[in-house]
């Protein structure tokens, strides 16, 4: 991908929530959701840019999801993990997000 | 769905609602951004709302409705926009080159307008794969929520087809501007088009190898249905298999060419080279899943189709490759026929029957050198090249040492024969173990069909022995003692060796003519490599000749504390030897082989006294032995004193002469004798013989060698002759001079010699006899050991017992049963044929 700037290759992306809040990302923790790697990887707007915009997720759940990113990526390697804190009330939310990012199917396997 | 709408603390933006509530919104901008994919236009793009459009899609279970749009969408742009400039690619032309094979096209012509064709190809399917890809990744959730669910190919699988339906599987002629006179489907024309490129570079040419590696890959990527089951790859079940035929026949071809234009060694150079290329391909232009196929191929038709006519070929074959130590060819050759025979059948075969060849060949070399030597004149220079070198300078050869000589020559070349076949066997066979033991049968086997292979090996050690200390470092002694032992494992008359060993062995022991240190390393290699039985007579043979080195010197002790008593002083060296030990030829059996006659000689009174004394002083520490005085083996010097000669004034005639004389013990009795003769008396052979005792032979050979050889002829005969016989008469020669004080008569039986048919015969006949006895031994023991036993059981246990001594002949062991049954040590069972039970 020829348009692929600077920002496209940083270490770090920035993920926008619909209320406008901005995460910066370790590249290499985001791409455990195919949907954000495809998004990435692709030579649209988002792979030129590194920022990935959310219109449909709020700032409360994307920041659990960057939580989980985290978690994810410091935990990688390791076999015994400890647990992560979910609270109930964002359960729904998250589910739905988790869907759409495509994070389940990775789950599942 | 209600009691998530209770529940959700987070609003989401109206607008967004209103704009996604719908297939058709979403299904608009999703159709738009595919024909910005198309036209390259992607970048303005957001993936997430396009992502977002496809997963509402799918969320109002539309999922279905999107599959198909999108399908018949790009269906459309394939047909409008990627087939036409294919189809203008496919023209007459390209047909009747790469499919008919139409001539009158040149070579250039051809590989520009194939190379052309499979760039558009490439191109199309690039740009293709590219957008299919992208797509699908917009598609995604539509992929994980849809079609996986209702098991419908993804869709990027059904899209990234067309290229298979409507290309490769398609004539494309419709669209075609003029008229094809034939049709052909695109993938045939592709096929044959690729497989013409890289004949072309077979033969040399320089081709586009990315161009075809990625028309092959995307044959790999492509495969027979949208399922995309993994073996159904198009590159496999078409491309692949035409391929090979091509490739076979090509290879084919060029075998025949090979084997009616070159030789063996450019086929072998041009089979490996080939084989490298086949295999760089794979890597560079074709997929790597044919590596080993396309091997294969050239392994059938390239190396084993006309293998049998390469390696017969004259000159270059392998007859000639081994002849001339061709490493390289070697080398190759066998990494060949190791790719597709393990066993090294047709290599072995010709390499055993090669060695062979040779093998006989230094027999029948030796023939021809053995009847050129006498012809050279017995006894004179020896000018035959090979067989004077050796011993030359010491003597004029006597026929014997000829003949000792063609031994060591046979053992040479048999050695130089074996270090060009180990050479061989480690620079071009990679120490393959198969044919390790293939060679080591063949030189096995021609070395035990010549017959004298034992008695040569055995003078071939002695010859380096008693020359060892002299000429050779003790570095090379050891590597041709390791040789010596190398031949040793091929011989499978091991007793036969043993006997011939062991005669030889005496005579260098008691004539003192090699290093003891030498000897004793090289019975103990013997020993490592044939067994304590084989090699106990030979340690027993040295610990003889120890004890009587003690013993010697215990006895001069002795002498010198009884005060000096003789007053003529007589040394004495003496061996005691074990009879079971040392050969019966070294112990005075040989003149009358049968019932053991030994014949004592008369000793002088003066060598009585000495053996009386030497006989007390053995028997104080141990009674109850006999000790037989063996005349034929010993040596003694002799201090000789010549009057002056009256009537010589000058010269050393004028002067009395001393000199010490070397002579066997049998010299000095006959010398003795003329102490007591008056001078110008003579004694004649018989009186000699009656006063002595010594055995006819060993007379005449020891007078001949005090009268006749020049050196040391302290007797004169008469007749004067070359030989001495029964009527001759002998006198003291008082003329005798000579130049050193130390004279050593000539003796006859320090040279180990190569027997004469007769001896040869008699050596035979013994061992037999021997032989006998040792089956007779193994038969009683195995007989023992299971009380009853059938005979073909019985003669396989004793072959297998004595197979580390002597390979037995059925016929004898027959006999030796039956001679058991005889003498009653066995019987057979009544009842059953064959079948015999041990009497205790």
């Amino acid at each position: 991908m020829a348009t692929n700037t600077d920002a496209g290759n940083s270490k770090y992306v920035t993920l926008v929530s619909s209320d406008n809040y901005e995460f910066v990302v370790l590249r290499e923790a985001t791409l455990i959701s195919p949907a954000i790697k495809s998004m990435l990887l692709s030579p649209m707007r988002e792979g030129q840019t590194g920022r990935c915009v959310f219109p449909e997720i709020h700032g409360l759940v994307m920041e659990k999801i960057v939580e989980y990113f985290h978690y994810w990526y410091k935990n990688r390697d390791k076999t015994v993990v400890p647990d992560m804190e979910i609270p109930v009330d964002l359960c729904l939310e998250l589910l739905v997000a988790a869907d759409f990012l495509g994070l389940d199917s990775k789950l599942l396997s | 769905m209600a009691s998530r709408a209770r529940m959700k603390p987070i609003r989401r933006p109206a607008a967004k609602n209103r704009e996604t509530s719908d297939f058709e919104p979403c299904w608009h901008l999703l159709r738009s951004a595919m024909i910005d994919i198309h036209t390259k236009n992607a970048g303005g793009l957001s993936f997430e709302a396009l992502y977002r459009a496809s997963y509402k899609i799918v969320l109002r279970k539309k999922g279905e409705l999107l599959y198909t749009e999108v399908k018949s969408f790009e269906e459309a742009w394939f047909r409008d926009h990627v087939m036409p400039p294919i189809a203008e690619l496919i023209t007459n032309n390209l047909i009747n080159i790469s499919l008919i094979q139409a001539p009158g096209t040149s070579l250039h012509e051809r590989r520009q307008m194939g190379e052309k064709f499979l760039r558009g190809v490439r191109d199309a399917w690039v740009e293709h794969n590219l957008n299919m890809n992208m797509i699908a990744d917009v598609m995604m959730y539509l992929d994980r929520a849809y079609t996986a669910e209702t098991k419908q190919p993804s869709i990027f699988a059904a899209t990234i087809g067309l290229f298979r339906d409507h290309i490769l599987r398609n004539t494309l002629s419709a669209s075609s501007q003029e008229q094809l006179t034939h049709e052909f489907i695109v993938f045939d024309i592709l096929n044959a088009v690729v497989l013409d490129l890289i004949n072309m570079e077979r033969d040399g040419d320089i081709i586009d190898r990315n161009l075809l590696k990625k028309i092959t890959s995307m044959l790999e990527d492509l495969y027979e249905t949208d399922e995309e089951i993994d073996d159904q790859k198009l590159y496999l079940r078409v491309f692949e298999p035409r391929y090979l035929q091509a490739s076979k026949a090509f290879y084919r071809r060029e075998c025949e060419r090979l084997v009616r234009d070159s030789d063996a060694g450019t086929w072998l150079r041009h089979c490996r080279r080939r084989l490298i290329e086949e295999s760089d391909r794979c890597g560079t232009t074709i997929s790597l899943l044919t590596s080993e196929k396309i091997s294969k191929v050239i392994e059938t038709e390239l190396v084993m189709a006309k293998l049998g006519e390469f390696l017969a070929m004259e000159g270059s074959g392998l007859k000639g490759m081994i002849d001339n130590d061709r490493i390289e060819d070697l080398s190759i050759l066998y990494e060949l026929i190791a790719r597709v025979d393990p066993s090294m059948a047709p290599l072995k075969a010709t390499l055993q029957s090669r060695i062979m060849e040779l093998g006989l060949e230094i027999e029948k070399n030796l023939k021809n050198t053995d009847f050129s030597v006498p012809a050279n004149g017995g006894g004179a220079d020896g000018d035959d090249g090979a067989d004077a070198v050796d011993k030359a300078k010491a003597q004029p050869l006597t026929v014997a040492a000829q003949q000792t000589a063609a031994a060591i020559k046979w053992v040479d070349d048999v050695l130089t024969l074996k270090d060009k076949f180990d050479n061989l066997w480690s620079n071009c066979f990679q120490e393959d173990l198969v044919l390790q033991s293939s060679i080591t049968k063949s030189f096995s086997d021609f070395i035990n069909v010549f017959n004298r292979s034992s008695e040569y090996v055995s003078l071939f050690i002695d010859d380096n022995l008693k020359r060892g200390t002299k000429s050779k470092t003790e570095a090379e002694v050891d590597a041709v003692l390791d040789k010596a032992i190398i031949l040793l494992r091929y011989l499978t008359d091991r007793d036969m060796f043993e006997r011939y060993y062991q005669k030889h062995l005496a005579r260098r022991l008691l004539h003192n003519k090699s290093d003891i240190d030498t000897e004793k390393d090289m019975v103990s290699r013997m020993r490592s490599e044939m067994g304590n039985a084989f090699t106990s007579k030979f340690e027993g043979m040295f610990k003889d000749m120890e004890l009587s080195k003690d013993l010697s010197e215990n006895y001069r002790d002795h002498i010198r504390q009884l005060g000096d008593v003789d007053t003529k002083k007589v040394d004495l060296g003496i061996h005691v030897l074990t009879t079971n030990n040392w050969p019966p030829e070294v112990m005075g059996r040989s003149a009358n082989q049968e019932e053991g006659s030994k014949v004592q000689c008369t000793y002088p009174p003066a060598v009585k006294r000495l053996q009386d004394s030497f006989y007390k002083f053995y028997l104080k520490d141990r009674s109850g032995r006999v000790l037989t005085w063996v005349g034929s083996a010993g040596t003694a010097d002799i201090k000789c004193v010549f009057p002056k000669v009256p009537g010589k004034e000058t010269g050393p005639l004028s002067k009395e002469r001393r000199y010490e004389l070397n002579v066997s013990t049998y010299g000095m009795i006959i010398l003795l004798l003329f102490n007591d003769l008056a001078e110008g008396e003579s004694l004649s052979f018989e009186e000699i013989q009656a006063t002595t005792n010594i055995p006819p032979q060993d007379l005449q050979r020891n007078l001949a060698s005090l009268s006749i050889a020049p050196k040391a002829r302290v007797l004169l005969k008469e007749p004067f002759s070359k030989s001495v016989k029964p009527t001759d008469k002998f006198s003291f020669n008082t003329q005798f001079a000579s130049k050193s004080m130390k004279i050593k008569a000539p003796t006859i039986t320090a040279i180990s010699k190569v027997e004469g048919d007769d001896e040869r015969r008699e050596t035979e006949r013994k061992n037999d006899q021997t032989r006998s006895h040792v089956i007779d031994a193994a038969i009683v023991r195995i007989m023992k050991a299971r009380k009853q036993l059938g005979h073909t059981a019985l003669t396989t246990e004793v072959i297998t017992q004595l197979a580390n001594r002597f390979k037995p002949e059925i016929s004898l062991i027959k006999k030796r049963i039956e001679d058991l049954l005889n003498r009653e040590y066995l019987e057979r069972v009544e009842g059953e044929t064959a079948v015999y039970r041990y009497l205790a």
